[in-house]
């Protein structure tokens, strides 16, 4: 075997990638030739230093990489439930609390949003926020992250906002609050899927023959959500029976949604019910500018 | 292609587990895989842009991409039967080229010839000249890798400092194993050649 040959095995048989016949040739070779012997000790020492020669990220490259792939997760106890939260660093992206467990949760995150969760210290602003909107109160846009939403689902999220605390809409109205009239049930659909309930409070909406409707945690708590808020619940079931969808004031000749704060305060002797907004027109009546019944007429 | 990732010595059933974890979603895993490869991707990326802001960002973009794969695009007998880590250097050397795209690179230049002599001491004694020559010899040599054509540097980072097998360089670079052979003896001894040239130019310096 020449010199050359073995030369370009050396470093395979230094970490025993060489079938034995080559081996043993080589063996036999370095026994009678000094100089390639000599480059077998070259390359073990050069073998050994070299990794210490290696360059090293900086120390925030993984928590970096983590971040860009991974979003936080975090739990507390909040009035008797177990709040489970999702936040990236531009904001919460999901709340849940019917979750059974972590990979519950984790789960139910990766099927809405394709990524990934990782345990992390919820941030103080998330937490407040949070508990915030579970009291019923508005948060700002800017604790919120909208990414991995389509525009649509913006759109009815963030108009769902708009819906004060202590009143309901019906979905239609919705829909045409995005300009879309006829995507009710698309409406619907972005309420079932609604990442964070309470902060985006899709309890507010409901169907526009009356009743609370659904709800990802049952109509019961709906209800009681509702209720917390100071929503005229029972008010609103008994004029659903009636069949009434609208109340207008015979002073003013301006109707209303029957939870609007406006309509609330019609005396009861001025108090017209109507079942709907071309009745209430048709008697000279004109839509409320605060809750703008007419766009839920179809 | 998609069977050069598959199989042989380089899938340990260790980088396995760990492409699975990260396939299944399971918790912690894609931390793990980060903390696992990161110097070392780092450290290959770095050597072949030489410039670590640039490597910084190839390491993130590798990584990024290794997870979506991982995760939406591999189904799991695909993820079973990956070569992890010469599949994650794969992805780190193309996002590198992709960054130099313009720049001459000779990454995929044909072997040059080399002479039958020995490679030469490629270590200083280290050992018996103290701590301040060491490091002054370290540098000598980190000056030497520096100055390399990028296949050499390459193939030393990989073999030497990732201590990667033939076979794992080979599905990294495809390129196949027994030219890699003479690659990387040639690549020594430019190595070699580099440190006597650094030393002389010290030695004019000094006029010694």
């Amino acid at each position: 075997m020449q010199c050359r040959n073995v030369l370009t095995h050396i470093d395979a048989m230094r970490t025993d990638e060489i079938d034995s016949q080559d081996r043993d040739r080589i063996r036999q070779h370095l026994d009678d030739c000094p100089s390639c012997e000599e480059s077998v000790t070259d390359l073990e020492g050069f073998a050994a230093l070299a990794r210490s020669l290696r360059h090293s990220p900086s120390e925030s490259l993984a928590e970096r990489v983590c971040s860009s792939v991974l979003d936080s997760y975090d739990s507390f106890d909040l009035d008797g439930d177990r709040v489970w939260v999702a936040f990236s660093s531009a904001g919460l992206r999901m709340v849940d609390i019917a979750a059974a467990d972590e990979s519950d949760f984790r789960e139910r995150y990766r099927k809405r949003f394709g990524r990934e969760l990782r345990r992390a210290p919820i941030p103080e602003n998330c937490r407040k926020s949070v508990e915030a909107a579970m009291l019923g109160l508005p948060i700002g846009l800017d604790a919120i992250d909208f990414s991995g939403l389509t525009e649509f689902e913006r759109d009815v999220l963030t108009t769902i906002r708009k819906i004060p605390r202590g009143e309901v809409r019906p979905y239609a109205w919705v829909a045409r609050a995005v300009r879309r009239p006829r995507a009710i049930r698309a409406v619907g659909n972005v309420m079932a899927n609604n990442p964070m309930p309470f902060v985006l409070p899709c309890h507010r909406v409901v169907p526009s023959s009356g009743g609370v409707g659904n709800y990802a945690f049952g109509p019961d708590r709906k209800r009681r959500v509702l209720r917390s808020e100071g929503a005229p619940i029972e008010l609103l079931d008994s004029l659903a029976r009636e069949g009434v969808r609208f109340v207008g004031s015979a002073t003013t000749r301006i109707y209303c949604f029957p939870s609007c704060r406006d309509a609330r305060r019609i005396r009861e002797e001025n108090r017209v019910p109507f079942r709907s907004a071309e009745d209430a027109a048709r008697k000279g009546f004109r839509a409320c500018l605060r809750c703008m019944p007419e766009t839920a007429s179809a | 292609m998609r069977s050069t990732w598959t199989g042989g010595t380089a899938l340990t059933a260790d980088s396995e587990q760990l492409a699975l974890a990260v396939h299944e979603s399971r918790d912690g895993a894609f931390e793990r895989l980060v903390a696992r490869f990161e110097t070392s991707l780092f450290n290959y990326a770095n050597r072949l842009l030489q410039s670590p802001l640039d490597a910084q960002e190839v390491v993130q973009d590798a990584f990024v991409r290794a997870h979506h794969a991982l995760t939406s695009q591999y189904d799991g007998r695909r993820v079973r039967e990956l070569a992890l880590k010469p599949w994650l250097f794969r992805i780190a050397r193309n996002l590198s080229l992709n960054r130099r795209r313009g720049h001459n690179h000779d990454l995929e230049r044909p072997l040059s010839e080399f002479d039958d002599g020995r490679i030469g001491p490629l270590v200083p004694a280290i050992s018996v000249t103290g701590i301040v020559e060491a490091r002054e010899e370290r540098d000598a040599l980190e000056r030497a890798i520096e100055s390399l054509p990028d296949d050499a540097r390459e193939l030393i980072v990989l073999r030497f400092m990732e201590e990667m097998s033939y076979q794992e360089i080979a599905k990294c670079t495809g390129q196949t194993e027994s030219a890699l052979r003479g690659r990387v003896f040639r690549s020594l001894k430019l190595l070699r050649a580099a440190l006597s040239e650094g030393e002389a130019q010290s030695c004019n310096a000094e006029t010694c």
